[in-house]
């Protein structure tokens, strides 16, 4: 009994260890999906947030972007647009975040791929964003570029993927 | 005098030993409870490789595939449908994303190499118009783009509702690999009343 005591107590021991080194060393892909679900929890906001916390939410998306970051949203219905810089992209939050009553964000069906020297990465993802009253889900397909900057995953580059490409429309068309 | 048949009588032991009544017993783990745990292992096993490898349950959200298919419908994605052959004009497919959580769900009006056009939300393939026996026979609309021709690997997709404006319809190219299934219903199972409305 003894013996099958010692046994337990020592496996314990083990899995306590390996989950140990698992959460403190995690695998690059581990922090960057990790890094990612914190990312779009702090661009999400809802309705009976106040003021402060959805400021200090944007002051929180800094942490995960390097100063030269650059987003490029080509949609259907909307003109290429592209954010250059942190202020650039903050200025957008706050933007969402005083004109939308609520903005949910999830980040689904991540596939990282880290590069041969493991300080850069990307994450294909499908980015979905429900606005609050707002009855339709807004997807988009996304590519996520990284690098480590010290010891940490940030992003520096974010485009829109066009997962259907699309008919070019007549001249006549282009021109109204 | 009172005379107790077997089956009363472990009804009885039973009830007395675990302390629920022997009809609820059989009622929640069967009258055998070892091959109760076998059917449902067998079950679990079934309904897991059927999700995973066959069949993909969906429920759909939007406009787009009206009247076809109605906003909160259930259908679910055959996943073998294009193991022997490959996608065909006129098969509603699921087109994934950068996975399956979500997908969009469309028709194949063209396909690889062919010639495709919106003349007047009248759909041109090769120069010829498409019959398209899923919509009112009389539909005209003011989509106009094209012509242009689809590369080797890609099929054209678009929904059944053409009154949208084309601005909001997500319609074009899909590679053969975004491809995950044909849909499997032709019209939706059921539908769920959604309380967003």
């Amino acid at each position: 009994m003894q013996k099958l005591v010692r046994i337990l107590f020592i496996a314990a021991l083990i899995g306590a260890a390996v989950w140990g080194w698992w959460v403190l060393f995690p695998s690059p892909e581990r922090a960057i999906r990790s890094q990612l679900k914190k990312l779009s929890e702090t661009v999400s906001f809802d309705a009976k947030e106040g003021t402060i916390p959805k400021g200090f939410k944007a002051q929180k998306l800094l942490d995960y972007l390097t100063v030269d970051v650059e987003i490029s949203v080509n949609v259907r219905e909307y003109p290429v647009h592209t954010l250059a810089g942190r202020d650039e992209v903050m200025q957008a939050l706050l933007y969402a975040q005083s004109n939308f009553k609520g903005l949910q964000v999830k980040f689904l069906d991540i596939n990282v791929t880290v590069g041969p020297d493991k300080q850069t990465a990307t994450a294909n993802l499908t980015g979905q964003a429900t606005i609050s009253g707002d009855r339709d889900l807004n997807i988009q397909e996304l590519n996520f570029s990284l690098k480590k900057v010290e010891g940490k995953w940030m992003i520096y580059k974010i485009e829109t993927v066009k997962t259907l490409s699309q008919l070019n429309r007549p001249a006549e068309f282009l021109l109204q | 005098m009172n005379v107790k048949t077997g089956t009363e009588r472990q009804m009885a032991t039973d009830t007395k030993r675990s302390g629920f009544p022997y009809w609820l017993r059989v009622v929640l783990i069967g009258r055998n409870p070892k091959f109760t745990i076998i059917r449902i292992v067998v079950l679990v096993a079934v309904v897991f490789t059927m999700r995973a490898y066959v069949l993909l349950p969906i429920q759909i959200k939007g406009p787009s595939m009206l009247p076809t298919y109605q906003e909160n419908g259930i259908n679910f994605v055959n996943r073998l449908a294009y193991l022997r052959s490959e996608p065909r004009r006129g098969d509603v497919v699921a087109i994934r994303y950068s996975g399956e959580s979500r997908l969009l769900m469309k028709r194949i009006i063209g396909l690889p190499g062919e010639t495709i056009e919106f003349r007047s939300g009248q759909v041109f393939i090769n120069g010829e118009k498409l019959d398209e026996p899923y919509m009112a026979r009389d539909f005209t609309g003011d989509w106009n783009l094209g012509p242009e021709k689809l590369p080797p690997d890609k099929y054209y997709v678009v929904g059944d509702n053409r009154s949208m404006p084309e601005r909001q319809h997500v319609k074009g190219e899909a590679e053969r690999r975004r491809i995950v299934g044909k849909v499997l219903l032709c019209k939706n199972w059921f539908a769920f009343s959604s309380s967003q409305h």
